[in-house]
């Protein structure tokens, strides 16, 4: 008995000590010591300063801003076109499983994925005291702003996308529509307008960081999409758009003159600059190697890839003829834009740095191969390609080329195919860059403008038109258009002349505008081409209430869809086939490609339904409750 | 000598101890005492541990090691002689003093009273409840194995074990009743040795011979038991103890050649040299042939299978002592295991030691302690699948090398000169094998002891704790190699020296408190068992690499560019750092009996796991079964046909959260980078995540991975009906399972929705269905008392089939590392909705194009429906004619459109026969292993039959056989398509039928004859039994398959990449001598 009740009670007392060891709670909750979880980082306020970095740096990408962003803002106005291997855009032949899709679907989810983690991660640390109220307000506000802007530009590209708008999702969420995502862009810039900061508070070392005036500027372009989203109550929509765009904040921007100046490399987030996505010269090596790889590095390969491969022995965009030849007479913008046959390149920072086309590596080097030759035949090639057209080929003695091939003397690309050249003027500004040769400079630091104050003025002029304040209306778009001409603004509006010669080789001058809304739109196309807005200005205006007849599709095509007698002339061939050489080469025909494929300008009409890019395959294959747009 | 010590000793204890025990135990007046000598009939060995107790009482005594025996006894007394798995016999005490008994086996008795563990308590066969497999210590004592893997194959119906390949050590796969899992290493059973659950990769450390049986808990009611560890089976190793009254000593050992490996027949020198010149000359070949081969007939034969394949040599000794008293038993134990294989430099080097003390210092506490260490190194220069290599290396080094041409002359290693870009990605395999240094090393420790106290009758505490720890260490050297550059100058590529060093430790310990009741009352019985166990794995490691400064220094401080590595994936236990896992559990299991007709089983088992976020940390795994004993009723007690009828019928869930990683139900965050950080990926976090302002850069932080609080275990549900037979007075036992098992939630890394902001996300997809059924066939006749024959036919069936995947997708492509070299070889199995896991996918092949009509005709038909061709613009005759699968009139190259399934890599059904024939002295033993049904991918035929070098610049070497029956103009073959340098641009060698091959065998895996020495002989030797073997393993293999080895398992544990010979570790012919001792 003595026994028993002794090892009852020993092995009871062994028992008792070895329960808790396993049926601790505490037993199952380990530290997770090789990964950063939100308790162990979060705990400066640099380090929740640096979860919103992250979020702008999703936009940092090159593959995003240029294969998504630009290509859609810029290509499918036809306003240019693709010279690589992207030429679905060309003729609009884009379908679901293009690969471009993914750049701009993926990036931007990624983006917003970052923000819906940091939002209750920044309320944390303002409750915990991590960030002070001020700078956890400001963080919260820049996270939101972020968010809007990228449900902005989905919503724009694809109409309605799935909002995602949780720090954890399994992405089966469907699509939202088109008017929700707005809903949600101008609720995301709302609550984003309360928490930042004005541009003229924000410190010099937040340079680049979302301010009250941006978060005003998106809101009011999201509301006027919500105007063209839910029609029936548009004017509630464009008269909140108007009081966005009236905000006191703007008084702190201004238009930088002369026009020029405004995407010169040198006068990054100007004045005028709403908001502009950062890149920096710290992150590695100009040349090929890793630096330049999306998404990584501070680097781009945006700009350099838009000149002409004479000098960068790439080459992905070239312009329109039509776009050369719609800017009227006295319009400083043109060739700040966009540089054809015989012109040379206009930025004072290339000018100041090279003197021009013919200072590059490329073409000293090509012009100093050729002067080497002593005795004839010179090589014609070389010749075409690095010395000025004004000297005939065997007095030998000439200048290096410093203007864009011409049709009597056309430059000739890497592949040997003669160009004309119409060459974006405005990607064309970073003096640091040398393309392909010398020290192989392709990849740019040069900050990427998504948003500016021209773009507001004219956004707000729309809006102020469409509420019956022509006056106001004309009156901003009169801002705009004075800096364009320098202060002597023509008595009549007219898009200059039409890409067609007359029967003689002269120019045939464009119709005159007088609708004000039209107005608007010439203005959009000739003041942000070759930005990152004009197709998401162009499908916000939406269809014309009389007619019927999308403003984009007459915008883009209004060569296309102008009066029959107009209209005809398009499909003659060799009478309107001004520079028929290379990237601008336009086939006698009515198709317009050649057997070897060579692109040329394509002035066929954006069909129905084009104006949205599809969704992109892999997605629709990975959630099936995504339904694809119509048409795919 | 030794042996004579010890034999002395013996006597001495038997004399000594005995005899006072005896007096104490029977001092009876008029006694005298007896003795005695207990043999076993059927071969007259001693048989120590026999029961001898006086008729209608407890009182008695057992037989010493030696089966003697000696009591006090009057005449008249009746002397019962019982013994586990013998008739009990019974002797009437006369005048005489001494009384020897022979006792005859029983096959009934031996199912009826074996004892099967079923994890925490162990049960009487009889009374097993769910559908439970055991392997004993003679069926694993009766092949010369590696690991304990490989002793299970073909002896448990459903437990399909595979010899991925034929490396030292022993690279085995084993599934318990099918897949239940997609993800790599989600289908391992759990391993529980001596009542501790170990991770499956140390069963590799236990001895085969420490092993007295093997319990394999196959069923959802049996293995529910262990939770969310159980659902792909439960194998329990309990190793041999020592026994009371008595030490038995034991000795095996056997020595054991490997033949070297079949080879493959591919071209010399000259007939590769000359038809690279050839091809070179073919135009659009794209190949420009090297000046080194313009006279072929010059060039040094290089046979790379020959040099690296040869002998393999095996050792195995085994020393043990096993025995004790009444109060304490004891068993230690020895044993060096050492292969060399029959790959250059492969090898598997193992010591164990084991040790075991049971001791019961008072009739209520019982204590049991185990100790097990175990030391290896094993090496494996090619791992597994890249000897293909060997086929495809030109058959010549580089003739203009200085030093030499040959593969090895003293001291200088011929290689290819790297100028010449078409060879610049052979080396010479063994040059690195012979220079590089590689010491992979491993301790494992495992020791628990366990105390338990009968407080009731009937009721017992017990508490069990132990350290399972392992430290291993990874040294690899690879010198600097500046020959090339050497002899070619700068354009060669200099190959810097080479320096890594791992060292990890992972310590894992375990507790567990049950109690346990165990009682009978009139008909009804109850045995109860409940606890708790709390388990926790710490994980540390230490790993980096670099540039050594010359080619002896082996430190890490040292190197240049010295680089750490990850804990990748992280939670994994790899690179640097501490991870930490810990399981809680409770757990009961009730069974109740009535009248030894009716069982009924409960279990249920909740477990806490670490590796889930707290709102998912617990699951609950329940199960129950019942059973009926049919021959236990009245109706048929006295049918003399049927000895055993037995019905089974289970029901349980059990959980699988093997295949997760810890923490990846959490947030976790990377950031910090410089701006010049960009691997150059294009991934959603290849990049710095910082951002510039005002020009200048700031830091930044992104989510790797979201919160997955939902994250949870994968969860298997399983329904087996079975039935156990027994008849011909038990010498005929049959056992029939069928099952149904449904697994869902497999734990996958899948591709997810941009959407999520991520690119791949663990989660919970899917669901698969297992169905099988299961027979083993026992039957054991005793012609005569010299003439005994066995034979155990295992035979399993299994239906797997995917039936979802939650991700919106119908199929999941292979994933996973095995690279396949060549176009479209990314993809070469897919797993469909409704189909088999892991099948073979690709194009049909219908034969050879014969002639230029023939595909202009095709080309014709396919422009007509709007192709440009009718698969590539560069198809011609000699070309495969694959089959447009959808009818579209074209076969689409790289697009799934005409691509479809091409067999399963997954049995039909598989099994063993197991014959077992001793004839006096002679033992025989003859083993077959076969599975049916089942599909090989050859990829090695693949290489075989591609003159370009699969996936890379230039070309390789190709089958004498395809070289002389290739498709010509003259040849028309329409098997072997023509021979191209530009295979990889023609698309002839992507994934098609024409790689596809039956997989069925029959294979004698053993066949043993064993001579037994006569008793007489072994006595005057002084041993008690001993029996010689030689033996032999793999002799034929009778199949259809044309490569090495027919036995492919899943590589990497991954059943989306199984069935695939990509030049896999052969295994040829082993013979064996061996000799088992016992004093």
């Amino acid at each position: 008995m003595k026994i028993t009740r002794l090892k009852i009670t020993l092995l009871a007392l062994v028992a008792a000590l070895l329960i808790p060891l396993s049926c601790k709670k505490s037993f199952l909750n380990q530290t997770n010591t090789f990964g950063s979880t939100q308790a162990a980082t979060f705990t400066t306020s640099a380090s929740v300063i640096a979860l919103v970095n992250a979020i702008y740096d999703s936009y940092q990408n090159s593959n995003l801003l240029k294969k998504g962003l630009w290509y859609y803002a810029d290509y499918l106005p036809h306003d240019w076109y693709n010279n690589g291997a992207d030429v679905a855009w060309n003729n609009y032949t884009y379908s679901g499983t293009f690969d471009a899709l993914p750049d701009f679907w993926d990036n931007l989810y990624i983006g917003i994925s970052r923000v819906n983690v940091a939002l209750p991660i920044i309320k944390a640390a303002i409750a915990q005291g991590v960030v002070t109220q001020p700078l956890g307000n400001r963080l919260m506000g820049e996270a939101l702003f972020l968010r809007g802007t990228m449900y902005y530009y989905l919503t724009g590209t694809f109409g309605g996308v799935p909002l995602e708008l949780s720090p954890t999702t399994t992405g089966l969420e469907p699509r939202a529509t088109q008017l929700q995502c707005f809903q949600q862009v101008v609720a995301d810039m709302q609550a984003a307008e309360g928490l930042l900061v004005s541009k003229t508070q924000l410190a010099t070392a937040d340079l680049g960081r979302a301010t009250t005036g941006a978060a005003y500027a998106y809101e009011g372009s999201a509301q006027m999409w919500l105007a063209e989203s839910d029609p029936t109550n548009a004017t509630v929509h464009y008269t909140a758009a108007l009081k966005a765009f009236n905000n006191p904040e703007f008084g702190n921007y201004s238009l930088v003159t002369p026009y020029v100046n405004e995407n010169e490399f040198n006068n990054q987030n100007n004045a005028e600059s709403v908001f502009e996505i950062q890149f920096d010269l710290t992150g590695g090596n100009q040349s090929w190697g890793d630096s330049w790889e999306p998404p990584g590095g501070e680097l781009g390969w945006i700009d350099s890839f838009s000149w002409p491969s004479e000098i960068t022995g790439e080459g992905y965009d070239y312009g329109s003829p039509a776009l050369y030849y719609s800017y009227q007479a006295g319009d400083t913008r043109k060739l700040a834009t966009i540089i054809g046959p015989g012109d040379p390149n206009m930025s004072p920072g290339i000018i100041a740095q090279w003197g021009g086309i013919k200072g590059y590596p490329n073409v000293q080097g090509g012009y100093a191969n050729y002067m080497a030759q002593t005795t004839p035949p010179y090589d014609t090639v070389d010749y075409y390609r690095y010395t000025d057209a004004s000297q005939p080929i065997n007095t030998f003695k000439s200048n290096a080329i410093n203007t864009n091939g011409t049709l009597a003397h056309p430059w000739y690309g890497t592949d040997g195919t003669p160009r004309s050249g119409f060459v974006c003027e405005k990607k064309w500004r970073d003096p640091t860059l040398t393309g392909g040769s010398g020290p192989g400079a392709l990849f740019g630091s040069q900050d990427q403008i998504l948003m500016r104050y021209a773009e507001v003025l004219l956004s707000k002029a729309e809006c102020e038109i469409r509420l019956g304040m022509t006056q106001q209306g004309l009156a901003d778009l009169a801002k705009v258009r004075s800096r364009a001409f320098n202060g002597s603004v023509p008595g009549t509006f007219q898009d200059g002349y039409l890409p067609q010669a007359d029967a003689n080789g002269n120019p045939i001058p464009a119709p005159v505008i007088t609708d004000p809304l039209q107005m608007v739109f010439s203005e959009y196309r000739h003041e942000l081409t070759g930005e990152y807005s004009l197709m998401y200005l162009l499908r916000r205006a939406g269809n014309d209430v009389t007619t019927g007849v999308a403003y984009d599709r007459e915008m883009i095509h209004i060569w296309n869809t102008g009066p029959t007698s107009q209209y005809a002339y398009g499909l003659r061939p060799n009478t309107f086939i001004i520079y028929p050489y290379g990237p601008t080469h336009n086939l006698p025909a009515a198709i317009f490609s050649d057997a070897t494929g060579n692109q040329g300008v394509t002035y066929n009409d954006l069909p129905p339904g084009k104006d949205l890019l599809p969704l992109p395959a892999a997605e629709i294959a990975l959630n099936p409750n995504l339904k694809q747009n119509p048409g795919y | 000598m030794m042996k004579d010590v010890l034999f002395i000793k013996l006597n001495r204890i038997r004399g000594a101890i005995l005899p006072l025990l005896l007096a104490l135990s029977f001092n009876t007046f008029a006694q005298t005492s007896i003795t005695g000598h207990v043999t076993a009939a059927q071969d007259g060995s001693p048989l120590p541990g026999v029961t001898i107790h006086f008729k209608g009482t407890q009182a008695g005594t057992v037989t010493d090691i030696q089966g003697n025996y000696r009591l006090t006894a009057t005449p008249g007394d009746i002397l019962v002689f019982t013994y586990i798995g013998y008739l009990e016999q019974s002797i009437i005490v006369g005048n005489g003093k001494v009384y020897n008994v022979n006792l005859s086996p029983d096959a009934r008795t031996l199912v009826e009273v074996n004892v099967v563990a079923i994890g925490y308590g162990t049960a009487k066969r009889g009374d097993v409840n769910g559908a439970v497999s055991s392997v004993s210590a003679a069926t694993i004592e009766s092949m010369p194995v590696t690991s304990t893997d490989q002793a299970l194959q073909g002896r448990a119906a459903g437990v399909q074990v595979t010899n991925n390949d034929g490396s030292p050590g022993g690279n085995v796969s084993i599934l318990i009743r099918g897949t239940g899992s997609l993800a790599s290493n989600g289908n391992t059973p759990l391993y529980v040795v001596d009542g501790y659950p170990i991770d499956a990769g140390g069963i590799n450390n236990i001895n085969p011979n420490d092993i007295a049986s093997i319990d394999i808990l196959k069923d959802a009611a049996s293995t529910a038991i262990y939770g969310i560890r159980a659902a792909n089976g439960v194998i329990l190793i309990t190793t041999k103890r020592g026994k009371k009254n008595g030490v038995q000593v034991s000795a095996d050992a056997y020595n054991e050649f490997q033949s070297k490996p079949k080879e493959y027949k591919v071209l010399n020198a000259d007939q590769f040299a000359t038809l690279a010149n050839q091809q070179a000359t073919v135009p659009g070949s794209g190949f420009s042939t090297f000046s080194g081969w313009a006279n072929p007939a010059s060039l040094h034969n290089i046979d790379w299978q020959n040099a690296v394949y040869g002998n393999g040599q095996t050792q195995n000794y085994d020393v043990a002592v096993r025995g004790g008293s009444d109060k304490l038993q004891a068993a230690a134990s020895i044993a060096y295991y050492s292969q060399d294989g029959i790959v250059l430099d492969s090898y598997f080097h193992r010591v164990t030691v084991n040790s075991n003390l049971d001791a019961q210092p008072t009739t209520w506490l019982k204590s049991s302690t185990n100790v097990k260490y175990t030391y290896s190194q094993g090496n494996n220069p090619f791992g597994t699948g890249s000897l293909v290599q060997l086929t495809e290396l030109p058959p010549t080094l580089d003739g203009g090398n200085k030093l030499t041409y040959q593969v090895k002359n003293g001291d200088n290693y011929g290689f290819f000169n790297p100028i010449y870009t078409d060879v610049l990605s052979y080396a010479n395999p063994v040059y690195s094998i012979e220079t590089d240094r590689n010491y992979p090393e491993n301790n494992f420790v495992l020791a628990n002891s366990s105390l338990e106290a009968t407080i009731l009758p009937g009721l017992k505490l017990k508490v069990n704790g132990g350290v399972n720890a392992n430290f291993a260490e990874d040294i690899y050297d690879q010198p600097n190699d500046s020959r090339a550059n050497g002899e070619y100058g700068q354009s060669a590529k200099i190959n810097y020296g080479y320096y890594s060093q791992s060292i990890s430790q992972s310590v894992d310990w375990l507790i567990e408190n049950t109690l346990a009741y165990d009682r009978t009352f009139g008909k009804h019985a109850i045995n109860f068992v409940g606890g708790f166990s709390g388990q926790k794995t710490i994980w540390d490691g230490m790993a980096g690499s670099g540039i050594p400064p010359n080619n002896t220094i082996e430190d890490l401080s040292q190197v240049t560019t010295l680089e750490l590595q990850a804990n990748n994936p992280p939670g994994s236990d790899t690179g640097n750092g501490q991870n930490i896992v810990s399981l809680s559990s409770l757990f009961a299991r009730l069974s109740y009996t009535y009248d030894e007709r009716y069982f009924l089983t409960g279990v249920i088992r909740r477990d806490g796991s670490s590796k889930f976020d707290a709102q998912n940390q617990y699951g609950t795994f329940p199960s129950g079964a019942f059973t009926w004993k049919a021959k236990n009723e009245s109706f048929l007690k006295d049918v003399s046909w049927l000895d055993d009828l037995k019905l089974r019928a289970t029901y349980g869930e059990t959980g699988n959260q093997g295949p997760i990683n810890p923490f990846q139900y959490q947030a976790l965050f990377v950031g910090n980078r410089p701006a010049s950080f960009n691997p150059g990926g294009i991934g959603t976090l290849d990049d710095n995540l910082g951002y510039p302002f005002d020009k200048i850069y700031q830091n930044g932080y992104a989510a790797e991975q979201p919160a997955n609080p939902g994250l949870k275990w994968e969860t298997d549900t399983q329904a087996d009906a079975g039935i156990d037979a027994s008849f011909l007075n038990g010498d005929l036992n049959i056992t029939a399972d069928y099952y149904n098992r449904k697994s869902k939630n497999f734990l996958l890394t899948l591709e997810v929705p941009a959407q999520t902001g991520f690119q791949y996300l663990t989660e919970n997809v899917g669901s698969m269905d297992n169905k099988g059924l299961e027979l083993s066939v026992d039957y054991h006749h005793d012609v005569s008392k010299d003439f005994r024959f066995g034979a155990l036919v295992t035979f399993s069936t299994l239906n797997n089939k995917l039936t979802s995947i939650t991700s919106g997708t119908n199929e999941i492509s292979n994933f996973g590392g095995l690279t396949l070299n060549g176009p479209q070889w990314g993809t070469f199995s897919e797993t469909f909705i409704g189909q088999p896991v892991g099948e073979f996918y690709g194009y049909k092949v219908q034969g050879i194009i014969q002639s230029q009509a023939q595909i202009n005709q095709l080309n014709a038909q396919a422009q007509a429906k709007g192709y440009a061709y009718y698969y590539s613009s560069a198809t011609g005759p000699g070309d495969f004619l694959f089959a447009d699968i959808n009818h579209h009139g074209a076969v689409v190259a790289g697009s799934t459109q005409d691509e479809t399934s091409l067999g399963s890599p997954i049995p039909k059904f598989y099994g063993g026969v197991n014959l077992t024939t001793s004839y006096k002295s002679w033992d025989f033993i003859a083993y077959f292993y076969g599975v049916y049904g089942n599909k090989i991918l050859d990829y090695e035929q693949n290489s075989l039959e591609s003159f370009q070098n699969q996936g890379f610049v230039g070309i390789q070497n190709i089958s004498e056989q395809y070289y002389q029956n290739a498709w010509t103009p003259q040849n028309h073959s329409n098997i072997y398509p023509a021979i191209n340098s530009n295979d990889n641009t023609i698309l002839n060698n992507v994934p098609s039928s024409a790689w596809i091959q039956n997989g069925s065998y029959l294979k004698l895996k053993n066949f043993t004859v064993g001579y037994t020495l006569p008793q007489d002989f072994a006595k005057r030797i002084a041993v008690s039994k001993v029996r010689v073997y030689i033996s032999s393993q793999n002799l034929f293999t009778i199949t259809g398959y044309k490569g090495l080895d027919p036995e492919v398992g899943s590589q990497g544990g991954n059943a989306t990449q199984n069935g695939v010979d990509n030049g896999i570790y052969p295994s040829s012919m082993y013979f064996t001598v061996g000799i088992n001792a016992t004093f």
